[in-house]
């Protein structure tokens, strides 16, 4: 299991990395197009759709980093008086049991969707831009199948007990909006 | 009944400690199910791809990072230092700089926890040494630490404005009257109680803030122009008209970047770490948000939309009924839910409503943030108080905490008095800057 | 009921095109079949983005959706010809050609072959104001260099032809961009439904007429097999209530449109009328990208395009030949 657990958490990583970069990428398209459209009197065809192109990437290139740093907001009052290993046992049910197969179901719908677009050559529908949809496409199916994996393996940690709900160290609690 | 089943079924799994996103995604999943069978997930992979694909929410991870750089760089330990100076001396004094230090960070940045805990960091140990009293202490932080979300830039107005359709430029601008009222009514809580119980909020030592005037004027400069430039920025930019928010926000992410480099604090772990916080807090809000409009989407198609028609009509007493049975929701889930999800599961409902009922939407929206701040301060879900105790020296009880924070609950609700009744507080600024 | 049909709109809960199309057909719809078809409807971003409301029907999520052949104009030209495009008939013709010139027709079998949906034409619009701007545009030569917010066909011919900077702006920041001249000149709608969207009071001149789009059309579709499987009179009955819609819905807006434009004389805006030979060079940029359009698609091995757009074009002669003897009550 452990070559398996790795492999997910690097994969992970990986996405987080490139999500980080689609972050810094926005500030600079984004300035971009305020410097081309004052400076320059010409606003650019792509800001927008690389806009939220870029958005929605971060969203699901980070999606499995923030489970991984359990970062997901749990109103925990209550279930903090549960017996640790309560706790314990009803994560790795939802996320191995429910959370897992849904996302999984959503990365079946999202790959086919991809492979759609890809196929048929599919555009933006209403920007003069029209860029082709698909690498967007692509991007959302391999976010999902991330967070998919993901899923499986922090139940798997949950379940043996390495990991507790609600604990993770990360500034989540020092930084939240 | 299946509509009213999904909100009791989802305050289970919440309180089971199921993260908030998870659970909407799942109880849309379940009741989805009874109405499009196998076709569920590819209907609801239309509210993940239209929450991915939206252009207003890019401002989220902008305004997330400009406020990470800003809790990293030493911006934030200069200005506290600088107000401390000034106000050091005054009854109350450093409670008075804690509460202008929030302030001037929520009108630089969409972020505002951030702020709460650098600013507790700060501000309680030289309040502890003064001899303040900790309920003051506790309040002055936690209700400082919520003025984020109603002093613009914020990103609960990002999310608003994109579920009700209105423009994030008329949102912002109506909000600077009551985050200054509500700065007022703070500081005239603070000053009042000071004045009339010396002993609960003693002046600083002198020697703590005598220094040269021109050292003084040095310092204040120093540490006041940065966060000016970006609220120059941000909000200049967006209230000029010549940058939507997404671009204001990305300018405001830039100029900090700027600013971070002029004082040398700029490291590549800097950015790197920034970076990572704004990744995990926008993915984990894009979730709430994608989650949220899945579980309302199949709310309306088991007829829930019918439901909460029928609810405000039985309730009568015409659109003041129908405001007031709103801001009641709201101001109950807040004692249960974060902002983002009642933001999410609540005004695409409302949303529709009061615009047939020919309520001006920036005045109930307005009503309805200054409702979701108190969320952050009443109990059990209390963010504000969580992020305290998170810093906050054992001796200082829950009890001190709770009784700390509820006469800053009050000072919000003069302020939505003072909206309610005085709806030009919210709708006047919009109308000379903006236009209308 | 005997059928029930969940549909899915392209515009917002609350809208104007809403309660004109939407709501006036599932009402029709129930009247005409005494309730034996009951239409749940929901606004866009309910049950389906709104410019998905094609796919969420072809994938069987929901029944029926209603949306507009603009949204498909990216993926198939053919669509600019449904939706209207620069050079376009006016309103009345069009609705002439629809139901009378086999334009309907043309419109389900062009749905049946490419998408495998049954197509119900349910609204057809009248004229859009052609822009609110900040620029006065009298002739083409004004449109170079102008950042304008629009899309479709009208944003490729600016581009193309006349030099403009076609660009995007969410719906709620079109107000304030151009206010603030981020954006110079913007189009939206119908002088109806612009009047309550006040950019008149923020750019002051209002150019008209609307050749860039000079009508548009909304359908309700279901898949094929949906409407196959009704029984023969239902299909009548729900027909009937479509062109009732149709009919219905173009009165309710030539007459906002008209109180709209008295309201417009009564504010500062200056109403801008283009020479009739520079808005016709327009229509004719618009009539070249068609046909552009069309010859690509049949160098591809498609005629359907040229087909269509030469029954649309020939109608449009015609009309233009012979409707000298219909009464106008234009002001000169
Ligand atoms: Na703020
Ligand atoms: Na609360």
């Amino acid at each position: 299991m452990i070559p398996f657990q790795t492999l997910c958490e690097r994969f992970s990583k990986a996405l987080g990395f490139l999500g980080r970069m689609a972050i810094f990428s926005l500030i600079v398209a984004m300035l971009y197009e305020v410097v081309a459209r004052y400076a320059f009197g010409a606003p650019t065809l792509w800001a927008f759709d690389i806009s939220y192109m870029l958005n929605g990437s971060i969203f699901l290139l980070g999606a499995a980093y923030s489970l991984q740093e359990d970062a997901h907001v749990r109103i925990d009052f209550l279930s903090q008086r549960f017996p640790l290993r309560i706790q314990q046992l009803l994560n790795g049910a939802v996320y191995l049991l429910v959370m897992a197969p849904i996302t999984f179901a959503f990365t079946w719908v999202a790959a086919t969707k991809a492979l759609k677009a890809f196929s048929t050559g599919e555009v933006e529908s209403v920007s003069p831009w029209a860029p082709l949809v698909w690498p967007f496409y692509g991007v959302i199916a391999l976010g999902l199948i991330a967070f998919a994996l993901q899923f499986v393996v922090e139940a798997l940690k949950y379940l043996s007990g390495q990991k507790q709900p609600g604990t993770a160290e990360s500034e989540i609690t020092e930084l939240e909006i | 009944m299946a509509p009213l089943l999904m909100f009791a079924a989802l305050f289970v799994l919440v309180f089971a400690g199921v993260p908030v996103a998870f659970s909407l995604i799942i109880i849309a999943v379940v009741f989805g199910y009874t109405v499009f069978g196998d076709l569920i997930f590819l209907q609801l992979y239309g509210p993940l791809l239209s929450t991915a694909s939206n252009f207003v929410l890019a401002a989220i991870p902008l305004f997330i990072f400009m406020g990470a750089v800003l809790e990293r760089s030493g911006i934030a330990r200069r200005l506290f230092h600088a107000l401390q100076l000034w106000l050091g001396g005054f009854p109350g004094g450093l409670s008075l700089s804690t509460i202008a230090m929030c302030a001037i960070f929520a009108a630089a940045s969409g972020v505002v926890g951030a702020v709460e805990i650098v600013v507790g960091l700060m501000a309680i140990p030289p309040m502890m040494k003064a001899g303040y009293r900790n309920d003051l202490i506790a309040g002055t932080i936690c209700a400082g630490g919520s003025l984020g979300t109603i002093i613009p830039p914020s990103v609960i107005v990002v999310v608003y404005a994109s579920i009700a359709q209105l423009s994030i430029g008329q949102l912002f601008a109506a909000s600077i009257m009551p985050g200054f009222l509500m700065v007022v009514f703070f500081v005239g809580y603070i000053l009042i109680r000071s004045l009339r119980n010396p002993a609960d909020a003693p002046p600083l030592p002198i020697h703590d803030r005598a220094i040269p005037l021109k050292e003084k004027m040095t310092i204040s400069l120093t540490a006041m122009l940065p966060p000016l430039a970006l609220i120059v920025m941000v909000l200049g930019s967006l209230l000029a008209g010549i940058a939507s928010a997404t671009e204001a926000a990305a300018v405001g992410a830039a100029g900090t970047l700027l600013l971070t480099l002029m004082f040398r604090e700029l490291t590549l772990k800097l950015v790197m770490d920034s970076l990572g916080v704004t990744l995990r807090i926008t993915a984990m809000i894009m979730l709430i948000v994608a989650g949220g409009t899945m579980f309302t989407s199949i709310f309306a198609v088991t007829g829930g939309g019918g439901l909460v028609r029928d609810a405000v009509e039985s309730i009568g007493y015409g659109n003041f009924g129908i405001i007031a049975f709103f801001l009641t929701v709201v101001f109950f889930s807040g004692f249960v839910l974060d902002w983002v999800s009642i933001v999410l599961i609540f005004v695409p409902i409302f949303a529709p409503i009061v615009k047939s009922a020919g309520i001006d939407p920036i005045w109930f929206a307005m009503m309805v943030l200054v409702v979701i701040q108190t969320s952050y301060l009443t109990p059990p879900m209390a963010p504000s108080i969580f992020y305290l105790r998170s810093i906050a020296p054992r001796s200082m009880t829950y009890g001190q905490m709770y009784r700390g924070v509820l006469p800053f609950v009050g000072a919000q609700m003069l302020v939505l008095v003072v909206i309610v009744f005085f709806p030009a507080t919210v709708t006047w600024l919009p109308s000379i800057l903006v236009g209308l | 009921a005997e059928v029930e049909w969940k549909m899915t709109a392209g515009v917002g809960e609350g809208s104007f095109l809403y309660q004109n199309f939407m709501e006036r057909f599932v009402g029709n719809v129930a009247t005409l079949t005494q309730g034996r078809v009951e239409i749940t409807s929901f606004g866009a971003g309910v049950l389906a983005p709104a410019f998905k409301a094609y796919e969420v029907v072809q994938d069987g999520i929901v029944e029926a959706g209603h949306s507009t052949p603009s949204y498909l104009v990216n993926q198939d030209a053919t669509n600019a010809i449904f939706a209207s495009f620069p050079g376009g008939m006016s309103a009345e013709a069009t609705l002439h050609w629809v139901y009378e010139g086999g334009g309907e027709e043309m419109l389900q079998t062009f749905r049946r072959e490419e998408m495998g949906l049954h197509s119900i034409v349910v609204g057809i619009g009248t004229s859009e104001i052609m822009a609110h701007s900040n620029v006065k545009i009298e002739t083409v030569e004004d449109l170079a260099g102008l950042k304008y917010r629009t899309s479709g066909a009208f944003a490729a011919v600016l581009q193309n032809e006349f030099g403009g900077v076609p660009t995007v702006v969410p719906g709620n920041e079109i107000y304030t961009l151009l206010q603030r001249k981020g954006v110079d000149a913007i189009e939206w709608s119908t002088p109806g439904a612009n009047i309550t969207e006040g950019f008149h009071e923020v750019a002051p001149y209002m150019i008209m007429p609307g050749v860039h789009q000079p009508s548009f059309l909304w359908e309700v579709f279901v898949k094929q097999e949906t409407w196959d499987a009704l029984p023969a009179d239902l299909q009548t009955l729900i027909t009937a209530a479509a062109k009732l819609t149709t009919y219905e819905g173009y009165t309710r807006f030539g007459d906002s449109d008209v109180k709209a434009m008295a309201d417009f004389r009564n504010t500062n805006v200056e109403l801008v009328v283009m020479a009739r030979a520079e808005s016709e060079k327009i229509r004719e940029a618009g009539r070249n990208w068609a046909q552009t359009q069309a010859k690509t698609q049949s160098e591809a091995g498609s005629r359907r395009m040229q087909d269509i757009l030469d029954s649309y074009l020939a109608y449009q002669s015609n009309w233009a030949a012979n409707s000298g003897y219909l009464v106008r009550d234009g002001a000169e």
